[in-house]
């Protein structure tokens, strides 16, 4: 189909848009229009859609703008709350993560000392254990090469450290959910 | 108290469709931005479920995209501010909203039958149905294809230029001017045969 253009479609717009048409308009433009196809087929149509819009505004029935305020508002909500939301779920898969690799690390090391430790006497006699093997590891720290330089300090601050972390982390995966 | 209600305001309001670009320190006052929208929604509701109605065939389905259009334009990071940049710049994005919805409404496949419309459906909007317009006008826009119906609609109806078109549907002015062109020559002659039309319509 070949694009026609007609010099006289720019007028006849204008005074469709301002109202005007036909009341305003020449006797020669109004001959021109039922004899050019183009000025024709724009009158026709221009004059169909504007009959058309303005049954349609008519016949809509909007909501309230408070409703869609509300709507929106909500949504701007749930957005920032996801936003919020993604490191903390980062955080909890590297918690996740750093456990299992601990207890794998503790079941690698305990499978290779040879100990029964899926079995209950290995960890009565572990936990029974763990106050005199505790106190002998810090005496031997506490007369090592750390204590000597000045940085005894920082084993009962790193102890310290992990406890509040893993507390931390505990407390709040096992909040979280609610 | 739930933690999330207690959000910053600043966060929740980092992109209220421009509303908050508004120039001046009295443009964040919530019920300025309240004011403004309603004013602005008062004016483009009715155009936009008219255009919307019209190049889909399904007020309910206009209903529905009309809302989405809002509440997607308010909370739009890049919309233009209805005070800085002005009603029609605002309108103008709307409207591409409103197109792309239903765009996406047609590339989805369908989902629901006519059996399953309501009927007070019917009931509700069965008058507007009679009107002389819809009688000459709809049987030649069911044969249009979707972006037809809305190349038409908005360059005649709502009075859009080709590059405005161009900035609603994504397209060129250059491809607006030739489109528009068959479509008009195209629904002209369908509107010239309404006997024809009709025929037609009834077969498809």
């Amino acid at each position: 189909m070949k694009l026609t253009t007609c010099p006289h479609q720019k007028e006849v717009r204008q005074l469709m848009a301002r109202g005007q048409w036909p009341a305003a308009c020449t006797t020669e433009l109004r001959a021109h229009v039922d004899a050019c196809r183009a000025c024709g087929d724009l009158v026709l149509v221009a004059e169909a859609f504007q009959q058309a819009r303005a049954e349609s505004l008519a016949a809509a029935r909007p909501v309230s703008p408070a409703l869609l305020l509300w709507r929106a508002q909500l949504r701007r909500r749930n957005a920032a709350v996801e936003r919020i939301g993604r490191p903390l779920l980062g955080a909890q898969i590297f918690l996740f993560a750093v456990v299992v690799v601990a207890a794998v690390e503790f079941a690698g090391f305990e499978a290779h000392s040879g100990a029964s430790w899926a079995t209950w006497p290995f960890w009565r006699d572990w936990l029974a254990q763990l106050p005199h093997a505790a106190a002998s590891q810090w005496a031997s720290l506490s007369s090592g090469p750390l204590a000597a330089s000045g940085w005894n300090w920082m084993l009962p601050a790193f102890v310290l450290a992990t406890l509040a972390l893993l507390g931390g982390a505990a407390v709040y995966l096992a909040t979280d959910k609610r | 108290m739930p933690w999330e209600l207690t959000l910053p305001d600043a966060l929740l309001h980092a992109s209220p469709g421009g509303l908050q670009q508004a120039a001046g320190a009295g443009a964040c006052d919530p019920a300025m931005e309240n004011e403004a929208f309603t004013v602005f929604y008062t004016r483009s509701s009715r155009p936009l479920w008219a255009y919307l109605a019209r190049s889909s065939a399904d007020p309910a389905l206009a209903d529905d995209l009309m809302q989405e259009s809002y509440v997607r334009y308010l909370c739009a990071a890049g919309a233009p501010s209805i005070v800085a940049d002005g009603e029609a710049a605002a309108r103008l994005y709307l409207f591409r909203i409103a197109s792309n919805l239903l765009r996406d409404h047609w590339r989805r496949p369908r989902a629901a039958s006519i059996e399953e419309v309501p009927e007070e459906f019917f009931a509700a909007r069965g008058h507007e149905t009679q009107s002389d317009s819809r009688i000459a006008l709809e049987p030649a826009l069911r044969q249009m294809k979707p972006r037809e119906r809305q190349l038409l609609w908005l360059a005649h109806a709502e009075g859009y230029s080709h590059r405005e078109i161009a900035r609603v549907m994504g397209l060129s002015a250059a491809s607006i001017r030739l489109l528009l062109f068959r479509a008009r020559r195209k629904i002209a002659a369908l509107l010239r045969a309404p006997a024809a039309t009709e025929t037609l319509g009834r077969k498809s």
